[in-house]
């Protein structure tokens, strides 16, 4: 026994007697050694109990005072930290470890009723509904790692190792006693069966958890709140899950928020994701995908970076052998109202998807890009995504929406819209359009391109969108590294590798939200399969090191790509050279800037005046409510970005001239 | 020049699908012709095809109705 406790004297039972406390097995309670015996009261002790100190008053989430003491429960099994207040438990608490300064009020039942993995190790059928790409979830379960195991099954080896990971980690975090972590707050809850809960976590009016970890810390807690159920789950760091959400056999990653009736089955959800209202089913959604209208159902599908619109829907079922479909879109991508696709199909990141789409198409090497019902077939409208206000505000406010806060973060995510990753695409999509321009006849309306059909007209117009992405981004990445060169930017100093990336112009992948070059992640694989990283924090390491490597690689890429492009290594190029290069990026960048602003324009036209001054005074009615174009948030950014462009573009001049002279 | 804006009707009126009789010199692509988004990357596709020229996409976008359009082209096909 812990020196700082020991057992009730005959005087301690006759005073928790009078208190109106019982037990069977006085003998096998054992309490701090100068615990208030009066901080006991009206409570039932079954098994092995031990009760720490209760001295202080406690913070509760409603602003009020809590006394640290054990009012009107049961116990069973079960150990209590220091300063607790634990009153009115209804059912039992059972077989449990509560740790320091924990709040439990007004609960049915917490239990842990045999040996329970609390979640870890739970199966679920991610992506493919019909089965075949199962993973095994933990609170360790990064998008990085589920990424691997589901779309990673022909590594039969990758997939052991990985299975076998899990399995260690979900090995050692079985037991027969739930913990709850130090300063938990459970509050009006029903029952909570084999549920951990971690470190800082609030638990407000919940309905039923059974089989789950609450994972928590005191820097990043979490919420789960009213009516929720849940069974089979892992929900980590800094999540929130509230209002009826309904969740079975899910994970629920770092700082992702869920309720409203949201439901989800067989389905992992990772960084900064939203769940509200609609459904999901056997999806794995990357971090920051975003679900909030009723009618919506996502399934058996990979997003990222995804907003539904109202009414999204896609099947995987075609009547014959069961729901076996599935459907991938890239970063980035969002659906409009009332949209459906018909899985299987791939969309190509950052694509605006319109319409019913009845038919299976590809446009991976087509980001940017529409996708629209016209005459009832699907058409791509390459590239036309790229100059969009939305897509401009969605990758500014991405990073702005982290709302993680634990330092352990498990999802490393790259936010950049123009990487290698989509820039390879382009440069294929643009190779692909010029291709099929040239095969097409004048008279024809359109081609059809892996199931999706493009207009002939737009082919070399929309290959112009991507020249001028192209041009943006490799500009850009030019004046990035004369800015980190200042005044020792020679073109041989700016055309030099970076010493810590990798060379070559190889593919690029998109690992659930990480960027890396498919070489390296090929690697890391080869690692995992043969058994140099066999735990989850070697995991996590080799996965933070193709993080860390994300600029030195792309300037790497780069300097391969330019000299497949132009023939010459950059180190080559004189002084002309790159300023013909910066003229390109700031007639790109212009061009685009005035496209978005465009764009931006069309939100305060008369079209879109309809619905405003309903008993006239429509200008005026829109004015009050939209305000003008000149004083919009966004415009004015726009702006600021048009003229911090300008000073870039300049400063980047006058360093390459510097050299000159 | 109106060579040019007869020539700019007649493709909007191919790409729109609507009555030549429905579209004046004045007549706005979005607003009067009921063009959408996509139609009018379209429409400057057509008139690129059409005049054998290439325009800049944000002027190009940025121009709302027919005989601006013809203006423009115009000032292309000059070299402007």
């Amino acid at each position: 026994m812990n020196p700082e406790y020991r057992k009730l004297s005959q005087a301690d039972i006759e005073l928790l007697v009078a208190n109106g406390c019982r037990s069977d097995s006085w003998e096998k309670v054992s309490v701090f050694i100068n615990l208030d015996i009066n901080r006991l009261n009206g409570c039932e002790f079954h098994g092995a109990v031990s009760i720490g100190r209760q001295e202080l008053m406690l913070e509760s989430p409603d602003g009020l005072p809590r006394l640290a003491q054990l009012l009107n429960s049961r116990f069973n099994n079960v150990t209590i930290g220091n300063n607790c207040h634990i009153a009115n438990v209804n059912g039992w608490l059972s077989n449990l470890d509560i740790a320091d300064q924990v709040i439990i009020e007004n609960v049915g039942s917490i239990i842990c009723d045999g040996e329970s993995a609390f979640g870890n190790g739970q199966v679920i059928e991610v992506l493919n509904e019909g089965g075949g790409r199962e993973l095994k979830i933990t609170t360790r379960t990064s998008a990085q790692t589920a990424y691997l195991n589901t779309l990673y099954r022909h590594r039969t080896k990758l997939i052991n190792r990985l299975d076998a990971i899990a399995d260690d980690f979900t090995e050692k975090s079985k037991s027969n006693r739930a913990a709850i972590g130090n300063q938990v707050r459970i509050l009006n809850c029903g029952t909570l069966r084999n549920v951990q809960v971690g470190t800082g976590a609030h638990l407000e009016g919940v309905s039923t958890l059974e089989n789950g970890t609450v994972d928590s810390s005191l820097e990043a807690p979490t919420f789960i709140g009213a009516d929720v159920t849940a069974d089979n789950f892992i929900i980590q760091k800094g999540a929130k899950v509230i209002d009826n959400a309904m969740l079975s056999a899910c994970l629920i990653g770092e700082g992702t928020r869920i309720g409203k009736q949201f439901s989800a089955e067989n389905s992992a959800l990772f960084a900064n994701c939203e769940g509200f209202h609609s459904e999901v089913c056997s999806i794995l959604a990357g971090p920051y995908t975003v679900t909030h209208h009723r009618s919506t159902l996502l399934i058996a599908g990979l997003f990222s970076f995804f907003n539904a619109g109202s009414a999204t829907n896609q099947s995987n079922h075609m009547y014959k052998l069961g729901p076996v479909h599935q459907g991938i879109l890239e970063r980035g991508c969002k659906t409009g109202s009332g949209s459906y696709l018909l899985w299987p199909a791939r969309v190509g990141a950052f694509s605006a998807i319109m319409g019913k789409h009845s038919a299976n198409f590809d446009t991976a090497d087509f980001p940017f890009s529409y996708l629209d019902i016209i005459n009832g077939k699907s058409y791509l409208i390459p590239g036309m995504n790229f100059f969009t206000v939305g897509t401009l505000r969605d990758g500014l406010k991405w990073p702005n929406r982290d709302r993680r806060k634990n330092a352990d973060k498990l999802d490393l995510i790259i936010f950049d819209l123009l990487s290698p990753f989509t820039v390879q695409k382009m440069l294929r999509g643009q190779q692909t359009m010029q291709e099929l321009y040239i095969k097409t006849v004048k008279g024809q309306e359109s081609v059809l391109h892996n199931g999706i059909h493009i207009k002939r007209l737009l082919l070399k117009t929309c290959g112009r969108y991507y020249q001028m992405a192209l041009d943006m981004y490799f500009g850009d990445l030019l004046v990035r590294r004369i800015e980190a060169l200042g005044q020792e930017a020679t073109p041989a100093a700016i055309g030099s590798p970076d010493p810590d990336g990798e060379a070559g112009n190889g593919e690029w992948v998109d690992v659930n939200g990480l960027l890396c070059r498919q070489s390296r992640l090929e690697r890391l694989i080869v690692k995992i399969e043969t058994g140099q990283i066999n735990d989850f924090d070697r995991l996590q390491a080799a996965f933070q090191a193709l993080y860390s490597a994300y600029r030195s690689d792309e300037w790497n890429w780069y300097l391969a790509i330019f000299e497949e492009l132009q023939g010459k290594k950059l180190s080559e190029a004189t002084n002309e050279d790159l300023e013909g290069m910066l003229d390109i990026w700031q007639k790109a960048t212009r061009k685009y800037l005035n496209l978005v602003a465009n764009d931006a324009k069309k939100e305060f036209a008369d079209n879109v005046r309809k619905a405003y001054g309903i008993d006239g005074y429509q200008d005026d009615d829109f004015t009050a409510v939209r305000g003008t174009y000149s004083n919009n948030k966004f415009v004015k950014q726009l702006a600021d970005m048009a003229t911090e462009f300008e000073r870039r573009y300049h400063f980047a001049l006058n360093s390459i001239n510097q050299q000159q002279k | 020049m109106s060579d040019t804006i007869e020539r700019v009707k007649q493709v909007t009126v191919d790409l729109l699908g609507i009555d030549v009789d429905q579209i004046a010199d004045q007549s706005r692509f979005v607003e009067d012709l009921g063009a959408e988004s996509i139609q009018s990357i379209e429409l400057v596709a057509a008139f690129e095809e059409e005049f054998d020229i290439e325009m800049d996409e944000d002027a190009a976008l940025a121009i709302t109705n027919v005989s601006a359009a013809a203006v423009f082209i115009d000032k292309v096909i000059a070299g402007g």
